[in-house]
């Protein structure tokens, strides 16, 4: 009796993957240069993870126009704020993000130290970081104010605030005062709330990154998906052969800009996630590699006197429905959180499922047949010796 | 059957059971409504039998609510703050060794430290003689003064102390809140991360940098009997081999502590110990607070109840005078110390040194009291309690208790010097990083995670039984167990399960049966070549083992970079993920083979694939 299975790829397929590497090869540089250019010059939409700035995720009681609300948060003085449309439809949450985590501007810091010196004549100049928040720094030389006579006096200026304390002063005779004013996320949620009262707006999430950690992290992020790379290659080719680690390098930093690619051009947010996804992407996309490396060895000691070539297509046409299956199983695992994933988690598994795709693919088309390509460069170079040494040997 | 058989067959059961026991306080902790799941209710509900309560999944605070903040500490003014006090203590200093001196102020942006004197090469020698591990001449200085800047090496010292210290006050005031599992650890070189899950209050958080921190010295009230009466209200704290038995009673208990009398004398001095600050603060607000005099009050501090790994913190109360003898305005530094000359040996201790007010100050206090105990009050927190044994004016030393190893006395007197310096130098701090999820958020996420998780696996499971009948439940009833397995043993590490965690669960189930896929798929191939199902089950098995392996270590590697890269929920997502590797190499490899080699015994089995 013969054994009998449903493949959902035959089992039996002969696609000439090497001879298609050319088009393969052109397809991908294409793509890979795509992102590449597109995340140059169009810019990668950073979550506030990587750029800095406050991001609050808002949720309103029914349908709002985000432009309704974007034109609410400008008027508070944000330039270049963002509104987006965050989970699915009709939960009618929004992720509002601006650029600064300082509400106070060096104009306001400004008008608040000319009001505090017209009142308190012994202040000295504020101190004001943009970087750290809205909190400005007094210095008084001699008899310094009550806490409340300093808060009389910036308030006078406009400014709201929320707290003053006293610190350590920096020599003799000197006292500090930190004088702690009213933030984004309060003003926001007020305006909000008095804007869009019959939509009830609540803030459900807070987030704030000073710009200096979101450069920190957005290197540390890079260098690790590097690193993660390096020792991949470094295990694959111990595993295997170290002639199989280019081809491993290319398909790996393939699959990586597709996910990137993922973020660039549907403008999702990057973020922490976003680098998490990426580095999975990276040690997950290796398993097809894998799969069909160990087979191009199985068949290398069997199929002697093959070239190499064929040996390659005989390989990866053998194991084509397994590294398909493996990634269709594994795609299948996130549908649950495509359809019920809010906002960050969404995300997370179409881009997931973007590297997937193209791990499995590029274990088929580079991979492999890039490692036939260096080869057979390397054996060129041996057939026809470059000009100069050949002279020499003469 | 083989014999080895049996023994995977038992290997796997007792991982069953393992991994559903371990898992008891996590299914308890989750049957709570969530205002209930810290504290007594909690571990009351979890059965005696059951693995420790403590045991159990934590939710992120992507998923509970709760407040990220991440603290920069000011590790550039606390430097200038230095500098500024050095150039006062140097004009004592040097006016003290009768070298002329005119000034000694900062200079240069506050980064070096210039003295005017009529002899400034007596200055310079002078000054380096005494403070030339920190300080160095610089050139350029003008005529008739000498310039001073801190060694890089000292600089680093002192910034990394004042990291130190910010953390160990963060560290008592979030402590003081009672907030269940906060998590604050160091990150970078000047920064601290701080997590505090169920926290809702972002204002109070923002305490943390509220004022700087005082630093108080208080004479403890040893000759007091008033809390004597104590010992007829509550019950006696129960004593076990190794001291204290841990835990103690809930509404707290009292111990006596020999003390030694300034007279010569000694007397059991009764104090107030509590499991939690909470408890303690009850404690003393029905018992002791009422017998106090005007001039007195309860200061709490921490013990230690039990020995080695068993050793438990506990709360205890101080009965000190009202009296604030000294601030830590006064203290110019401090540090720990090995002093040698002790006839036991090395021993370490903390030396500090106070400014020259400072010294008059507490020249009188030790006077005025010697033989009693001084209390280090910092931030409302006794942190120590020397006696005072001899008189001290500029420099002065705290000789801890004996009786421990080198290296945690070390430890201790580095605590404590720290506590000293914090008076000295309060090191300001900034919010660098605030990320606040609001309680209504956590519910919804978990309820929408676990659904999708649950759409996701079900999909999966159908998918392998549809494609390969027989085997592919086989390799469902692996997935199974490795969900289980996955849990246990974050449940056993207290791991965290944040929303990407969750998404992290899904994927590695995902991935587990790739390797199942892997199996199968190799068995067809075995089988359409002819061979018989033992055989081809063998083969399967066999063949594909490496490229398993191979492939779980690639993955696994992607995971512990971003382990160290990662934070929060990122670095949940991490975890998840490397467990999860780890279980699947076992289900999907060791569990369904049993299971197949019990299907396909014999040589005329049938299998479907």
């Amino acid at each position: 009796m013969k054994f009998k299975t449903f493949d959902i790829i035959p089992h039996d397929t002969k696609f000439d993957f090497v001879g298609k590497r050319h088009i393969a090869v052109v397809l991908s540089l294409a793509a890979n240069l795509a992102v590449i250019l597109w995340a140059v010059f169009h810019g990668l939409n950073f979550g506030v993870d990587f750029a800095g700035g406050t991001e609050m995720e808002v949720k309103f009681s029914k349908q709002v126009d985000p432009g309704e609300i974007r034109k609410a948060v400008e008027a508070l003085g944000f330039t270049g704020a963002s509104v987006q449309t965050y989970g699915p439809e009709g939960e009618n949450s929004y992720l509002i993000r601006v650029e600064r985590i300082a509400l106070l501007s060096h104009d306001d810091v400004q008008k608040v130290g000319a009001a505090v010196k017209a009142k308190l004549p012994s202040a000295g100049e504020p101190q004001f970081n943009p970087e750290v928040g809205d909190k400005i720094d007094f210095e008084f030389q001699g008899a310094p104010p009550s806490p409340d006579e300093l808060k009389a006096a910036v308030e006078s200026a406009g400014v709201k605030v929320r707290e003053v304390r006293e610190e350590q002063g920096l020599g003799a005779g000197k006292r500090s005062f930190a004088v702690i004013t009213q933030g984004i996320q309060e003003k926001v949620e007020h305006d909000l709330a008095a804007k869009f009262a019959d939509a009830n707006p609540d803030v459900r999430r807070v987030e704030y990154v000073g710009p200096a950690v979101g450069r920190e992290l957005r290197n540390q992020g890079f260098k690790a998906v590097l690193y993660a790379m390096g020792l991949i290659v470094v295990y694959v080719g111990l595993r295997f052969d170290f002639r199989f680690a280019p081809g491993v390098i290319i398909a790996l930093i393939h699959d990586a800009i597709i996910t990137f690619g993922f973020f660039a051009f549907s403008g999702r947010e990057f973020n922490l996630t976003s680098v998490a996804v990426v580095l999975t992407i990276v040690g997950y996309s290796v398993n097809d590699t894998v799969v069909v490396y160990d087979r191009i060895r199985e068949n290398m000691g069997k199929l002697k006197g093959k070239s190499l070539g064929d040996v390659v297509n005989i390989s990866i046409n053998e194991v084509l429905g397994r590294t398909f299956l493996t990634s269709f199983a594994t795609a299948l695992s996130l549908v649950g959180l495509l359809v019920y994933g809010v906002g960050t988690i969404f995300d997370f598994s179409m881009a997931m499922i973007f590297g997937i795709i193209s791990g499995t693919y590029s274990s088929w088309f580079i991979a492999a047949p890039m490692t036939i390509w260096l080869e057979e460069r390397a054996e060129k170079k041996k057939a026809h010796p470059a000009a100069a040494p050949a002279r020499a040997a003469r | 059957m083989e014999r080895s058989w049996y023994w995977r067959v038992a290997i796997i059961v007792g991982v069953l059971l393992f991994s559903t026991y371990q898992l008891i306080p996590s299914w308890h902790y989750f049957k709570l409504p969530p205002d209930e799941r810290s504290g007594e209710v909690f571990e009351k509900s979890v059965p005696r039998w059951a693995p420790d309560a403590s045991k159990h999944l934590n939710l992120g605070l992507d998923l509970q609510g709760g407040i990220h903040l991440s603290m920069g500490v000011d590790v550039e003014r606390a430097v200038k703050a230095k500098i500024v006090r050095r150039s006062d203590e140097l004009a004592d200093f040097l006016r003290e060794k009768g070298v002329p001196v005119e000034s000694s102020a900062p200079a240069g942006d506050g980064t070096r430290i210039e003295v005017r004197s009529s002899d400034p090469g007596k200055v310079q020698s002078t000054v380096l003689d005494q403070y030339g591990t920190e300080m160095q001449a610089v050139s350029g200085a003008p005529q008739g003064a000498v310039w001073f800047s801190f060694r890089p090496k000292a600089i680093q010292d002192f910034q990394a102390k004042a990291v130190e210290q910010a953390e160990k006050i963060i560290r008592n005031r979030v402590d003081r809140w009672g907030v269940t599992e906060p998590d604050i650890k160091r990150k970078g070189n000047n920064q601290i991360q701080i997590q505090l899950p169920g926290f809702k209050d972002p204002e109070k958080a923002k305490e943390l940098l509220g004022r700087t921190a005082q630093l108080e010295f208080k004479i403890t009230d040893d000759d007091s009997t008033v809390l004597d009466a104590m010992r007829g209200e509550l019950p006696a704290c129960e004593y076990g081999d190794r001291g204290l038995k841990m835990p103690l009673p809930e509404a707290g208990c009292w111990t006596v502590e020999q003390i030694e009398l300034p007279n010569g004398n000694a007397r059991q001095v009764t104090f107030l110990a509590a499991n939690t600050r909470t408890q303690l603060e009850q404690a003393i607000a029905q018992h002791a607070k009422p017998k106090l005099q005007p001039n007195q009050e309860i200061g709490i501090g921490e013990g230690t109840g039990g020995q080695g790994p068993l050793a438990t913190r506990f709360y205890r109360s101080y009965l000190l005078r009202a009296k604030t003898e000294l601030t830590g305005d006064y203290i110019a530094d401090a540090r720990a110390a090995v002093d040698q000359s002790d006839r036991g040996g090395q021993r370490p201790v903390v030396v500090f040194t106070m400014s020259p007010e400072g010294g008059r100050l507490m020249e009188k206090l030790t006077t005025n009291n010697l033989g009693r105990r001084m209390a280090t009050v910092l931030d409302g927190k006794v942190e120590t309690a020397p006696y005072i044994q001899g008189k001290i004016s500029t420099n002065g030393q705290i000789t801890l208790g004996s009786g421990r190893d080198y290296q945690a006395m070390y430890q201790e007197a580095n605590d404590i010097a720290l506590v000293l310096k914090a008076g000295a130098l309060p090191a300001p701090v900034t919010i660098f990083e605030e990320r606040t999820v609001g309680a209504t958020l956590g519910p919804e996420l978990i309820r929408k995670g676990t659904t999708a998780a649950l759409v996701g696996l079900i999909l999966v499971a159908l998918f392998m039984v549809a494609y390969y009948r027989m085997t592919g439940l086989i390799a469902d009833l692996a997935l199974v167990l490795n969900g289980l397995l996955v849990l246990a043993i974050m449940s056993i590490l207290g791991s965290t399960l944040t929303l990407p965690g969750i998404a992290g669960f899904v994927l590695t189930l995902g991935m587990a049966v790739d390797a199942n896929v892997l199996i199968n798929e190799r068995i067809r191939e075995e089988l359409r070549a002819g061979k018989t199902v033992r055989q081809a089950v063998d083969q399967g098995y066999d063949k594909v083992f490496w490229t398993i392996v191979d492939s779980h270590v690639t993955t696994l590697v992607a995971g512990l970079v971003l382990m160290q890269y990662g934070s929060g929920p990122v670095r949940g997502f991490a975890v998840t993920l490397i467990i999860g590797l780890v279980a699947s190499m076992f289900t999907s490899i060791v569990v369904t083979r049993a299971f197949m080699d019990y299907f396909t015994r014999g040589d005329t089995a049938r299998l479907s694939v």
